[in-house]
């Protein structure tokens, strides 16, 4: 029975060729984006795991609410809580570990003590209880030598790379930031880039040096703190002595309350509230999101096959009243229809599986990351495209299948089934239903391009272009050669101007303190502090709108600062706030001028209040204005000099622009994804209705047919045939509107600097759906008003 | 075999009852040849519908084998095509996915006919019918009469204690319409197999043994012959 229910269901598909190329196209095309999709949310899923004790391990992370409602939260925590965790936790917590990103130079000597290799690399300073919380997989030595200074772990990879072979790596010693050796202790294996820390060089955590290590004030992003929680402790449980710990140790009253909190592990690659080391993290509304795209996908293209096996399903009713007075059961007949329906929905899968593959490397170059379509490898995906066939056959299948077998045999037989039978207004809602899902991404999709636009083109208040960014060293030595590094650098040809400062005006490295205005009191905010020598305004041309920019200086002597601050100080006049006093934790100056204000941060977020002052121990980067046409000989110069005053560091640069575009890279992403997404809904409902026209047309042959013989121009017969399917359109689009409004203002609010909503991306919506509905219904339906009526009436 | 009791039907339209069948009332024996004839709309087709229990009678009662399957639920119906009765149509109704072999295979597959039993009846079946070198093709490359051949051969298949048949012969030219008469003829006194056909033609109703002549829906003239 089978064999044969397939073998008829093949021979139909073959009959119906049409019909059957547009629902495999519709179909695979879904089914495509879904596997990817699933591939996708599979990879960012896996994140963070596998280690032996993950559901134990948490992070901890810092928050500080303010009196105005501000709240600021850190990846990181003050230097001294790793221990103090350790002494006040011991009941609860099995180990604690601080974990303090850096970076600096490596160098490798040969065995004549010859340079061998002289790279800049991140490094992470670690505690040896950091390998009792994570289960790495050790390929040589084993972690309890760190507790002695001047020793190092390596990764496989980067063992091979230092010293030719890992299984020699052992023993052997570097040279880090020209000053101490490490010596090589353990080789682990590689950490897979679904890791949120991306360890490579491992330091003892007893060479780390920094003049805050008993300073709970300050906090910073790069030591990060993580705890493997004793068995059979509930994380609840540590909330209260959590604030009793919080009262014991910060003692000095900052303006805004302290906090800590756990974080499980798993959730760090899901909060982009904290961020994390490797710099990428994955909200799960972002996941959700895709994962409703792709069902919108998914039901299109099962609507598209509901609509058409319906239709067909009239010029089938024959088949089934025959087959019901033969003696086949309701439910054989259902049988043999799904049968029907997994044939195709298998083909569909194998044509997704080819599409897959091809679309695969654009989707690892725009999310960079390393998937791979694998069943093998992840048989996870398997069992989804399983899952999945067995979705979409049954939501395509089942519906049609129930209208087709309970048709009346003794209508059916002669052919009596009426046209609405096969479901005709319930068409009509699913096309309706089609088409609105397909409007609200045309809307979503304007709206996230004219968005994009909005803030590439805003001005930003101060000129990024043509500015080179280059790292510089800043320690005592290096310091006495700034002076020898600007003067000559201000000599390149195509040089107009050069700063040294510690970030560029807007930058992903803030700094913010607390500071008294002209008082003795502090200010209930933070102030955003930034560094920079006199020439940082004219170099990024940054505009005054009172006082001056201040005067040459090695150390904080004059403030410069921006409209915000006034503004959130109560000042309304920026002229009353040149010559009074700022004090920002401690070190005072005056101030001089008021900068127009600029963005600090990505336009998602608004402009800080922001002080800026010179202060030579925080130059770390040198800002280059160059000639836009000698930017590539500018370049090579500004290296070749630079190399020279600083021959024992590494040379790296980025321009200013890039830097600014990276901020809306998750932007960029989502816009080209909806792009793709959208091109992909519109292809599959537009495929779905040109098979509906086809049958409409190929069912009214004979009406058209008479209507000609009784004098109906081509043109109206056009127009009858297209009617129904032009409202139809125009109702989705009815439809779409609000909910697209909703979707479109949701994500609108979380920019600082947005478009407003508009009419005009619904108009134009809805003009593209009703014009290509237009093209598509016209091309077939012209060919049904221009057929020689004579064919179609004479075998009546 | 058959025993139908005051078979009223109608068509409510508006308010306005639109009688097809008016108190009708006879009984079909086993082993009868019965030729249903009338003029166009007087109800024909309707009656062996209602035999055929493809629609049920708005009033009356019919009994099939002493059994009131009047109203009978779907289960049971096809309990009964699958076993008791046969139909044979004017357009013959061929399923064009199905080749000639598949065709009559397909009422055994319903029937649950083990494989070698199908194959053997089927072989039967083709072999009486001078039909095996067409096994293999579809409806649509026969002619009319060798298409209503198969469809004959599909009635037959289950072995039926009934066929009902809806102008047989209304497509087909005189010589094939003649061929199928004998075909029919030659069941029911060979094989004892019970037929009702409707038909518009004297000469087709000659092959029977008894003439129901409707009008208006109301039987006219119940006349046995041969």
């Amino acid at each position: 029975m089978f064999k044969l229910n397939l073998k008829i269901a093949l021979r139909n598909l073959w009959k119906n060729k049409t019909y059957t190329i547009i629902n495999i196209l519709g179909l695979s095309i879904g089914m495509a984006c879904c596997i990817l999709i699933f591939m996708f949310i599979n990879y960012q899923m896996s994140y963070d795991k596998g280690y032996k004790n993950e559901d134990q391990i948490y992070r901890v992370v810092s928050t500080w609410n303010y009196a105005d409602g501000n709240n600021f939260s850190s990846q990181g925590v003050p230097l001294p809580l790793a221990p103090a965790l350790r002494n006040d936790f011991s009941a609860q917590l099995e180990k604690v570990s601080a974990i303090q990103q850096a970076f600096g130079i490596v160098k490798i000597n040969d065995a004549k003590g010859n340079e061998k290799l002289k790279t800049q690399e991140r490094t992470f300073y670690i505690e040896p209880e950091f390998f009792d919380i994570f289960d790495f997989k050790w390929l040589a030595g084993q972690a309890d030598e760190l507790k002695n200074p001047n020793t190092t772990i390596l990764t496989k990879e980067t063992a091979t790379r230092f010293f030719g072979d890992w299984k020699n790596a052992v023993g052997k010693s570097f040279n880090y930031q020209n000053n101490e050796n490490y010596k090589v202790i353990g080789v682990i294996d590689d950490l897979p880039k679904n890791s949120s820390f991306p360890i490579r060089i491992v330091l003892s955590y007893k060479n780390y040096k920094n003049k805050n290590m008993d300073r709970w004030g300050s906090c910073s992003s790069s030591s990060e703190c993580y705890v493997l929680l004793k068995k059979g402790v509930d994380i609840n449980s540590l909330s209260a002595p959590m604030a009793q710990f919080v009262n014991k140790y910060y003692t000095d009253k900052g303006p805004g309350k302290e906090g800590h909190h756990f974080q499980a592990l798993s959730q760090i690659h899901y909060d982009p509230e904290y961020g994390n080391f490797a710099g990428n993290t994955m909200p799960m509304k972002e996941i959700y999101g895709l994962m409703v795209i792709g069902a919108f996908l998914m039901l299109t293209a099962c609507i598209n096959f509901i609509n058409l096996a319906t239709a067909q399903s009239i010029s089938r009713s024959k088949e089934i009243g025959v087959r019901k007075v033969m003696g086949s059961m309701r439910k054989q007949l259902i049988v043999q229809f799904l049968t029907e329906t997994f044939s195709l929905t298998l083909i569909a899968l194998l044509f997704a599986c080819v599409l897959t593959e091809a679309a695969l490397p654009g989707m690892r170059n725009l999310f960079n990351i390393d998937m791979a379509f694998n069943i093998f490898q992840y048989p996870s995906i398997f069992l989804f495209m399983v899952a999945l066939t067995v979705v979409v056959a049954c939501l395509s299948g089942f519906y049609p299948a129930l209208v087709m077998s309970g048709f009346s045999p003794a209508l059916a037989i002669k052919n009596k089934v009426k046209a609405n039978t096969g479901g005709l207004g319930l068409r009509k809602v699913l096309v309706v239903v089609q088409f609105a899902l397909t409007v609200v991404l045309i809307i979503g999709t304007l709206f996230i391009i004219n968005q994009m636009k909005y803030i590439r083109e805003r001005p930003i208040g101060f000129n990024p272009s043509a500015i080179a960014l280059v790292d510089i060293p800043n320690d005592s030595i290096s310091r006495t050669r700034f002076d020898v590094l600007k003067s000559r650098i201000m000599q390149v040809p195509g040089v107009k101007n050069l700063t040294l400062c510690m970030s560029a005006p807007s930058s992903s490295n803030n700094n913010e303190s607390n500071f008294s205005y002209n008082s003795s009191k502090d200010a209930d905010f933070q102030v955003n502090t930034k560094v920079g020598d006199e020439n940082y305004f004219k170099t990024f041309g940054l505009d005054f709108v009172a006082g001056r920019a201040f005067s040459k200086s090695d150390t904080i002597r004059e403030y410069v600062v921006n409209e915000t601050l006034l503004k959130r100080l109560n000042v309304p006049n920026p002229q009353e706030a040149v010559g009074k006093k700022l004090n920002i934790s401690g070190r005072s100056g005056q101030i001089v001028g008021v900068v127009k204000d600029f963005n600090n941060n990505s336009l998602r977020d608004g402009i800080s209040p922001i002080a800026i002052s010179t202060y030579k121990k925080g130059y770390y980067t040198m800002a280059v204005k160059l000639d836009s046409k000698q930017i590539m000989q500018g370049m090579a110069d500004i290296q070749k000099i630079w190399n020279n005053v600083f021959p024992e560091y590494v040379y790296s640069s980025s321009f200013m622009d890039d830097e600014i575009n990276s901020y809306y890279e998750s932007e960029k992403i989502m816009g080209t994804l909806f792009k793709v997404f959208a091109g992909v809904i519109i292809f599959i409902s537009f495929i779905g209705l040109f098979g509906l026209i086809s049958f409409v047309a190929a069912q009214r042959t004979k009406e058209v047919a008479i209507r000609r013989v009784l004098g109906a121009s081509t043109f109206e017969l056009v127009k009858m045939l297209n009617g129904s399917f032009l409202l139809m359109v125009f109702i989705a689009n009815l439809v779409a509107w609000p909910l697209a409004y909703v979707f479109v203002s949701k994500w609108l609010n979380g920019f600082t600097y947005r478009i407003n909503v508009s009419i005009w991306p619904f108009v134009i919506a809805m003009c593209i759906s009703l014009i290509i509905t237009l093209i598509t219904v016209s091309m077939r339906s012209l060919r049904a008003a221009k057929a020689n009526a004579i064919d179609a009436l004479k075998y009546e | 075999m058959i025993k139908l009791e005051n078979i009223e039907k109608y068509y409510a339209n508006k308010g306005v009852k639109n009688y097809v069948l008016r108190h009708v009332t006879t009984q079909i024996n086993k082993g009868e040849f019965v030729s249903i004839m009338g003029p166009s709309g007087a109800g024909k087709s309707t009656l062996l519908n209602i035999m055929g229990m493809l629609e049920e009678p708005t009033y009356g009662s019919y009994f099939f084998n002493e059994e009131d399957v009047t109203h009978l639920g779907e289960r049971k119906k096809i309990e009964l095509y699958r076993n008791h009765i046969g139909f044979v149509f004017q357009a013959y109704h061929l399923i064009d996915e199905m080749t000639v072999y598949e065709n009559i295979e397909a009422p055994l597959l319903y029937k649950n006919v083990s494989s070698g039993e199908r194959k053997s009846r089927i072989a039967d079946l083709l072999d009486r019918f001078n039909i095996v070198a067409k096994k293999d093709l579809f409806p649509n490359q026969l002619s009319g009469g060798q298409q209503q051949l198969v469809g004959i051969a599909r009635a037959l298949a289950a072995q039926p204690a009934i066929i009902l048949a809806d102008e047989p012969t209304g497509n087909l030219q005189s010589v094939q319409a003649e061929e199928i008469m004998e075909l029919f003829k030659k069941l029911n006194r060979e094989d004892g197999i019970t037929i009702v056909q409707v038909t518009h033609s004297e000469k087709n109703a000659g092959y029977g043994n008894r003439i129901i002549t409707i009008e208006d829906g109301v039987i006219k003239e119940d006349l046995k012959i041969g």
